[in-house]
């Protein structure tokens, strides 16, 4: 055993740089519009369509250390979260060649790693400013509005959308004919332009906007007064839990912020359909899944325990995803119970099995003769030996589905649910006798069914007795499929359920096979989203303007720190007592502003992607414009309220002003986002305190055999 | 038919230090080390080269467990660190560092290997009266009534392993928690001895640093499934519990080499399983209200259980068995033979819990002085990292707990250190020459080279290029940004020395750690406020300190004193 051992940072960072090179490969993923790529296996010429971070990751090889390290990050993010990962991906490349421009400029890596650290903190407790509380959204479940009736906005892009057309308000009127004829059942709509979210509109209209946000005094007041009654819920917010707009807050770090023309108004989000607009983040017909699959859970969650109740959860371990491929798009729909293919042989019993509740058992692991429980060890050395000559009629397999099919006559069971496989002989001889067997149901499933049933999940179908065995379940054929699209399916969808199961399952379809991953990917991140949402009971102002908070709080920050020196910082660094406590001061503005670098580049490859914008370097330009504006403003987070409140102002002037806040705002959610930022950065930060690869165990022959330079060994 | 083949002679190389490669590795060896050493330390990515996993880490016992190195000499003193570190947990790198520092200094100089041992020895002796005396300068007496000192004990061993990736703000927290652990694990009620508890680190992988807690009690993890089958189950007052060691899975335990015959129709299993569930009756006529099984339990023996409302817990793992049996006061039961009922224990309570997407089973004893640190990072690597510092400082508080001193950290004990040594050589030589039979000259070598390499160490601490200061009144460590003008008024320039017991404001005149200066006497004496008015030290653990010198510098004699390597290369 050779150990080998390679400094890989003398010159340059190589870690940082491997970061940087494979976050490029994710920076289309980046945004609510995402191309997909195709990978190529060079050497089976097998291709896989891939849209997300996760899957990419997947697919790439990604052997080296720090290649290992990123995915193990973006694993463990979509592990937790199942959302987030995109985000991760782009800003673990931006940080890291933020951090690499600190190296260059000499900055000492411990203090890189202090102030980018800090540097995160301090944005994460400022963005706690733009969080918008989430509450009783159920409360008002039972409008006759649903997610569909939303469809019209064009909830598709963030605020930092782009609208190409926004060349005059006769252009919207004209829009408007086109948009009104719609089925709308939303109840503020009234024919009247409706505006996209957008938080930050194209420069030719900035100046504009400027004026407009002087609205007569008596708009604005009728705008305060709606806050007013709506009394502040934000509680963490100190910039919001106040009703005299006015005051001037003295923040922490002594300067002060004046609330001036920008009105901050106290957000919240009480609705469903809103909440479920703003996280769809432009997917709505995964998002309008996601909401009938909340809706079902609801009133399963209302009729079984009646009105007196404990507070809903919207619980995603409860909903099934089954795809089927080659069945047009418009098949997609949730149902209650548990949709499963079925193969087509078993479409005569499933018939018989119609209309008359079934007994059921449930199987933990496989169903086959030969499986046992987990732990249970062979032995390899037991031979058995015939002492008689009289042979035995039937094989082993044989005697046991006997006992079996003995076992589940007896007990009068006509459907298995197993978790593992299922014996191929065992089924036919089931299906012959009336019964219906079916292998690899998910757990979650099984959990759901032990629960609505009252069956108990077993090892071994020896262990059936009464108290195991399941009632009430109900077989059907999960819908007529016309008979054209019938040929495509191999196997056919069926139907199980029992009174009150909670459990629901979405059923995924795509013509294009390719798709059927993505499609599940992006159901289950938008299922997330909203569950997160409703668990945490608030969101973020979305569509960037976290990410711009961020970038403009980093500013201000770097600013002060030219001004005011060493005071601001204290406390910055593990280590008080280094010389680079001191010598902070003097570094702290470059680090802050590579890391706003890094979100400055986030948000113009954010718009960039979304919008039409021919490069990055006009989306980021339009950034520089409202940073400056923000930074100017003394309070970006009262800007960016601000700029969110002028999206309203169009409706306002129409007269309408009862109804505020109905403009679909775009959300995100709190924890995985922080955390995405977080892990990132340490990852980032990882890789650049690291100064040496050692490789352990490598063999002389392999080392002979492929000497890479700079290898010291041991 | 055999073959014989001749032996082959062995190889023997004399002066094994004087031959290139040796020192070459050597070097690269220190460069390891010294790089990784202190909270600026820098991190050293472990891994195979194969897709294993990747191990990021600046600590002495990740990197020494995972380096495999080849010559014997690497191999002394490699053998000698992962002695320490098994013992005392911390001051690894410290003692590497200091050993590779004094193995070079020696070389350099080219005395006798016998006067260079004995001189050694006396500096090393020297050096520990002084650290174990009442005048020692650089220790500080632990006072238990406050948590100060401890706390910055505890926050000196999370700072300087920068890998865990921590915030201050998670530093605290944890912090708090190692120490609120090891708080749990000292009993309430002792005479004589004391005899500490346990504490047991639970993995939560991928949540948040802030969502770590500390539990009193066992956690035991188990599915979901299983969770939700405990919940309808809760008797109030205690309960009686049945602890085995032996699997009760159902499978035949090792029927031995050779086959065994069974005639047709007779089925082990069923005969097995038949013992177990004759165990089950038995269990359950006993009263056992509680069954837990370090291996697996048979389905069916656990459906018998629970039939009769006794809870099952399986797969609770080897490493909960001693604190189970501790807690419970169970004697773990091997055999599926009758069970003596002088086996049970009792438990006083358990409940369930939902951390992060793991469910576990908490029991609570009657006695309690085991207790679970639930351990959150968002990295495997970096909680991986957590893990040992956690364990190291929990190491680190025991070790204070029986000898209630600590060492000023951030290099300044080592500084003090060489200057007590260099103004005792200096000034009172004769009792050393007389008893050592050296001349003068060899000894103000030897003092050089040993208070030097104390003096490199503390440098090491510096990774971004900044300079090492002293200051000629307490001989503390200062450092300061590298290329200052050379006349400067120094006490603006510095802030606070290396453990923060010192301000640069306090009157005092300094010096380059390696220029020529004349020896000094440092101030001995800590004064007692000073040790309670500062809360944000860095501090050292004493006693893995003491050990780590003492094995460094034996370590180093030894390797200086080789004078032949003898391979066998059959």
């Amino acid at each position: 055993m050779v150990m080998a051992c390679r400094v890989i940072n003398k010159r340059r960072h190589m870690g940082l740089q491997q970061l940087s090179s494979f976050a490029e490969t994710g920076r289309t993923f980046l945004g609510p519009v995402k191309s997909s790529k195709f990978i190529i296996d060079e050497e089976c010429h097998e291709s896989v369509l891939i849209s997300s971070t996760v899957r990419l990751l997947e697919s790439l090889d990604l052997t080296s250390a720090v290649g290992q390290l990123l995915s193990e990050a973006v694993r463990a993010q979509n592990n937790t979260y199942r959302t987030g990962t995109s985000t991760l991906l782009f800003l673990v490349g931006a940080w890291s060649s933020a951090a690499e421009e600190c190296l260059h400029m000499g900055v000492p890596v411990s203090l890189i790693v202090s102030v980018m650290s800090e540097g995160l903190n301090s944005c994460i407790e400022e963005v706690v400013s733009l969080e918008v509380p989430v509450h009783h959204v159920f409360d008002h479940i039972d409008n006759t509005k649903t997610f569909s009736g939303l469809e019209t906005f064009s909830v598709s892009l963030g605020p930092f959308l782009q609208i190409p057309s926004d060349t005059g308000l006769m252009q919207k009127e004209h829009d408007l004919k086109d948009v009104a004829p719609q089925p709308l059942t939303i109840h503020n709509l009234s024919g009247r332009p409706v505006k996209s979210p957008q938080l930050f509109r194209p420069q030719a209209k900035v100046e504009a906007d400027t004026n407009t946000s002087q609205t007569p005094q008596t708009l604005k007041n009728s705008l305060l007064a709606d806050t007013c009654c709506r009394k502040s819920v934000l509680i963490h917010s100190r910039h919001l839990n106040r009703t005299d707009n006015s005051q001037q807050i003295s923040k922490p770090d002594g300067f002060l912020e004046q609330h001036g023309a920008a009105t901050p108004q106290a957000y919240r989000c009480n609705d469903l359909v809103e909440l479920e607009v703003g996280l769809s983040h432009g997917d709505d017909s995964s998002m309008k899944l996601v909401e009938a699959a909340a809706q079902l859970q609801y009133q399963n969650a209302r009729t079984q325990q009646g009105s007196c109740a404990m507070p809903f959860m919207f619980d995603i371990s409860r909903i099934f995803t089954c795809c089927l491929p080659g069945l047009p798009e418009s098949f997609s729909c949730v149902c209650p119970g548990y949709i499963t293919v079925v193969s087509t042989s078993s479409t005569t019993l499933i018939k018989e099995l119609q209309n008359q509740p079934i007994r059921v058992v449930l199987i933990e692991g496989d169903l086959t003769e030969n499986y046992r429980h987990l732990g249970f060890n062979k032995s390899a050395n037991i031979k058995t030996v015939l002492e008689s000559m009289k042979l035995p009629q039937d094989s082993s397999e044989e005697l046991w589905i006997n006992r079996v099919l003995e076992i589940l006559i007896k007990f009068n069971v006509n459907l298995i649910l197993a978790q593992g496989n299922v014996s191929e002989h065992l089924i036919e001889k089931c299906t012959h006798s009336k019964r219906l067997v079916i292998g690899s149901v998910n757990g979650n499933v099984m959990q759901a069914f032990a629960e609505a049933s009252g069956a108990v999940q077993l090892a071994y179908i020896t262990q059936v007795d009464e108290n195991c065995v399941g009632n009430g379940v109900c077989v059907t054929f999960w819908r007529s499929i016309p008979l054209d699209v019938v040929d495509t399916v191999d196997g056919m969808a069926i139907m199980l359920k029992t009174e009150g199961i909670n459990l629901v399952t979405v059923v995924l379809t795509s013509p294009v096979t390719a798709h059927m991953q993505s499609k599940e990917d992006r159901f289950w991140t938008c299922a997330s989203r909203l569950c997160y949402a409703l668990k945490e009971q608030k969101v973020f102002l979305g569509g960037g303007a976290v990410e711009f908070l961020c970038l403009s709080h980093l500013q201000i920050l770097a600013e002060q720190s030219l001004s005011k020196g060493n005071q601001a910082c204290s406390g910055w660094l593990h280590n008080t007592s280094s010389w680079l406590a001191s010598s902070l001061a003097l570094y702290r503005p470059t680090v802050l502003q590579c890391l706003a670098n890094g979100w400055h580049k986030y948000l113009s490859t954010l718009i960039y992607n979304t919008a039409n914008y021919s490069s990055e370097f006009e989306a980021s330009t339009f950034i520089q414009h409202h940073l400056q504006n923000a930074i100017d403003s003394g309070s970006p987070s009262s800007y960016i309220l601000s700029e969110y409140s002028k999206l309203n102002s169009g409706i306002f002037n129409s007269g309408i002003s009862n109804k505020l806040g109905q403009i679909p705002r775009v959300y995100d959610i709190v924890t995985p986002k922080i955390e995405a930022w977080r892990r990132a950065l340490d990852l980032v930060l990882l890789v650049l305190q690291t100064d040496s690869e050692i490789i352990t165990g490598l063999g002389h022959t392999e080392i002979n055999s492929q000497v890479p330079e700079g290898f010291l060994f041991l | 038919m055999s073959r014989l083949e001749a032996k082959k002679p062995s190889l023997c190389k004399s002066e094994p230090l004087t031959s290139e490669r040796v020192r070459a590795t050597l070097s690269v060896l220190k460069g390891i080390v010294t790089s990784c050493y202190g909270p600026s330390g820098r991190l050293k990515q472990l891994h195979n080269g194969l897709g294993g996993c990747v191990c990021t880490t600046s600590q002495s016992s990740a990197l020494l467990a995972n380096l495999s190195v080849t010559h014997p000499i690497l191999k002394i003193l490699t053998t000698a660190m992962q002695n320490h570190v098994s013992c005392f947990s911390d001051c690894g790198l410290f003692t590497a560092i200091l050993c590779c520092n004094l193995i070079e200094n020696v070389q350099r100089i080219g005395l006798t290997p016998t006067t260079v041992m004995k001189l050694n020895k006396h500096l090393l002796r020297l050096c520990i009266s002084y650290l174990k005396s009442e005048v020692c300068g650089c220790r500080i007496p632990v006072d238990f009534s406050s948590t100060q000192i401890l706390l910055c004990l505890v926050r000196s061993i999370l700072t300087s392993k920068p890998a865990c990736m921590l915030t201050r703000k998670e530093i605290d927290h944890v912090s708090a928690l190692i120490l609120r652990t090891f708080l749990l694990t000292i009993p309430e009620n002792t005479e004589d001895h004391v005899i500490l508890g346990k504490s047991i680190i639970v993995p939560l992988k991928g949540q948040r640093v802030i969502d770590s807690t500390v539990l009193p009690g066992i956690l035991i993890e188990m599915s979901e499934i299983q969770f939700v089958k405990l919940l309808p189950v809760k008797k109030p007052g205690s309960l009686k519990v049945a602890l085995f060691c032996a699997s009760l899975s159902g499978d035949l335990s090792d029927t031995g080499e050779g086959t065994v015959v069974v005639s047709y129709g007779v089925s082990l299993e069923n005969a097995v399983l038949d013992q177990l569930l004759n165990l089950g009756r038995q269990l359950v006529s006993d009263h056992v209200d509680l069954v837990m099984c370090q291996k697996v339990i048979h389905p069916s023996l656990k459906q018998f259980l629970s039939m009769h409302h006794v809870i099952a817990i399986d797969r609770v793992g080897v490493a909960l068995m001693e604190p189970l049996s501790k807690v419970t006061g169970t004697r773990p039961i091997g055999s599926l033979g009758s069970v003596s009922p002088s086996t049970y224990g009792s438990v006083k309570d358990w409940c369930t819990a939902k951390f992060g997407f793991k469910h576990f089973f908490h029991l609570i004893p009657n006695e309690a002085t085991v207790c679970s640190l639930l351990l959150c990072n968002r990295s495997d690597t970096a909680w991986d990292e957590l893990k040992v510092t956690c364990q190291t400082a929990l190491h680190v508080l025991q070790l204070t707990l029986k000898e209630p001193s600590v060492l000023l950290g951030g290099g300044c004990t080592e500084t003090h250190l060489a200057a007590y040594i260099r103004h005792k050589t200096c000034n009172e030589p004769e009792s050393i020459l007389k008893d050592e039979g050296c001349t003068q000259t060899e000894l103000q070598l030897i003092t050089e080279a040993f208070c030097s390499a104390l003096e490199s160490l503390a440098g090491s601490l510096e990774h971004d290029g900044g300079e090492i200061l002293t200051d000629l009144k307490y001989g503390h460590f200062w450092s300061v940004q590298a290329d200052s003008p050379s006349i400067v008024n120094w006490s603006n320039l510095l802030s606070r020395c290396g453990c923060g017991l010192r301000n640069s404001q306090e009157e005092l005149s300094w010096s380059f750690l390696r220029s020529t200066c004349h020896p000094f006497a440092p101030q001995t004496c800590l004064p007692h406020e000073a040790a309670g008015s500062a809360n944000n030290l860095t501090l050292d653990c004493f006693t893995a300190k003491l050990n780590g010198l003492q094995v460094a510098v034996e370590t180093a004699n030894l390797i200086l004193d080789l004078s032949y390597v003898i391979e066998d290369k059959n």
